[in-house]
């Protein structure tokens, strides 16, 4: 509750400070999508103050959309916005986190090297027992999440891989310009699935919640999958716009 | 359909690896690369584990994990069948029609009308929707089931504008392919499609219709199409099935195009 900031001694309504207090603290990221606020009674005995102050602090805020009320449960913040995104910008740049815009930060939360992985491995055209590179990202959007990210670099491929990627936050980037690959196509699969525990966890989303899930092949001159993207996107806060001529 | 799928699961029983893994594991690999393909009946586990001379516990786990992974679904009377989809389709990036989607996953298509009816949108929906507020609030709504060989795949609810299209209530009996329709009785084309993707939970009614349990994943797609003249001529939403996915492929020249022009 550190995040609510009263003064008595001065003329601004206390529900009016409560409000904003908790305007800015969703706003700055200290509360996040999903977070309980204190109960009314909570504020009320904190601060000492009446409870029509917290009542008409909290109806403010839900008028603004910042908060919500689950019966039973309590008041939590829902300030999420939707993201959308262009289809085609999102196959080719978006999906490899290429257009971070401000707002955004990326963060790589896992680099680990790993020896099977049937599904991936089989769209990779990799055996078993080869190594392949895994960096995990997560990209939030003033502090929620807005994508979960799976980079897959195989070995061979990238024998000389190091930290140089850590410093290139764009993937295709680091694949050409680093790595001196010419990229030929990306081939991308878009379906929905229900989160895993693991995923909800990290896209802030209740486990079963759906996701939009795209993977997607990159294709070097030589027709070899070079790397491998798994984007998970909370679904309720994603949308892609598509624009489609008859043909 | 496999004439015998139990003669194609197997397990080594020299194998250190459990039972259940191995068959799942050998049921994972049929159904990759496509023996099994989308919507095959897999045997009951009481039947593949007596042909096994195993434990039906074992097959009942390799199936839940298969099912965990999405590779199968136990459908509500308890029949397990492939639900993992390996079909190129372009519904939702590009301009077809279902029907010819449904044909290009080598299935036989078929639309089931399940309501149809005039109604009346208020002004706030019609703005909504994108549609001419000034003009009359009229509208058919029809809600049809696509089939690909019986089974469900999409579920779609249009809104067509009767100051449009007047007297369709009675000309568009529902089980027709609607595009076809307008352009032979109105002489309106689909021209342009604006489509809003987005992945949601099935709800309990949207669910019971595309035999899915509550809460299956689903591809939403709302959507705008304006004819010739850039006018809205259907406002629909469709849902797909949780096993449904389309691909596309980016070229090099698309890539630089978005890549390279965008700073």
């Amino acid at each position: 509750m550190e995040y609510i900031h009263i003064n008595k001694l001065i003329t601004t309504s206390i529900y009016k400070q409560i409000a904003s207090s908790i305007t800015e603290a969703i706003v700055s990221g200290l509360l996040k999508y999903n977070d309980k606020l204190p109960t009314e009674k909570e504020i009320c005995e904190s601060f000492g103050i009446s409870n029509t102050a917290v009542k008409m602090a909290y109806e403010i805020l839900i008028t603004d959309g910042m908060i919500k009320r689950i019966k039973g449960k309590g008041t939590y913040v829902t300030n999420r916005e939707i993201n959308h995104t262009d289809l085609h910008a999102f196959l080719t740049a978006y999906n490899a986190g290429e257009n971070i815009s401000d707002g955004y930060t990326k963060d790589i939360i896992l680099f680990d090297r790993i020896r099977k992985d049937h599904g991936i491995y089989r769209d990779m055209k990799l055996d078993t027992g080869e190594k392949c590179y895994l960096i995990i990202t997560l990209v939030k959007s003033y502090q929620n999440p807005v994508l979960l990210q799976k980079v897959y670099l195989p070995d061979k491929y990238f024998p000389k891989f190091n930290k140089k990627y850590d410093e290139f936050n764009k993937l295709y980037e680091f694949i050409e310009n680093v790595c001196d690959y010419k990229i030929k196509h990306l081939h991308s699969t878009f379906r929905a699935i229900n989160a895993s525990s693991a995923e909800a966890l990290l896209l802030n989303v209740k486990t079963s919640d759906a996701l939009s899930f795209v993977r997607t092949q990159i294709v070097n001159e030589s027709d070899d999958i070079i790397g491998y993207v798994c984007s998970y996107f909370p679904g309720d806060f994603t949308e892609f716009e598509v624009i489609a001529d008859a043909i | 359909m496999q004439s015998n799928i139990l003669d194609l699961i197997t397990i080594d029983r020299r194998s250190a690896l459990e039972y259940d893994t191995q068959l799942k594991k050998s049921i994972k690999s049929l159904i990759l690369d496509k023996t099994l393909y989308y919507r095959t009946a897999l045997p009951t586990p009481k039947d593949l584990a007596e042909f096994l001379i195993i434990n039906e516990k074992l097959v009942k786990s390799a199936y839940n994990q298969l099912e965990k992974e999405r590779y199968i679904h136990l459908s509500k009377d308890g029949q397990y069948s492939v639900s993992f989809f390996e079909s190129s389709n372009h519904f939702f990036d590009r301009n077809t029609t279902i029907y010819e989607v449904i044909i290009s996953l080598g299935l036989e298509p078929s639309i089931e009308c399940i309501e149809k009816r005039i109604i009346f949108l208020n002004e706030e929906t019609v703005k909504q929707m994108g549609f001419d507020s000034d003009k009359s609030n009229e509208y058919l709504y029809i809600n049809r089931m696509y089939f690909g060989d019986n089974q469900p795949i999409m579920i779609l609810e249009n809104y067509l504008p009767l100051y449009i299209f007047p007297n369709i209530f009675e000309k568009f009996n529902g089980d027709d392919p609607l595009y076809q329709h307008l352009k032979e009785y109105y002489g309106v084309d689909n021209i342009t499609s604006r489509r809003t993707i987005k992945s949601v939970n099935l709800n309990q009614r949207l669910a019971d219709l595309l035999n899915e349990a509550k809460n299956a994943p689903s591809i939403q797609s709302t959507n705008h199409v304006y004819d010739r003249f850039n006018r809205l001529i259907d406002y629909s939403r469709s849902h797909t099935i949780s096993s449904y996915y389309f691909q596309t492929l980016i070229t090099r020249e698309e890539m630089e195009k978005y890549l390279y022009t965008k700073n």
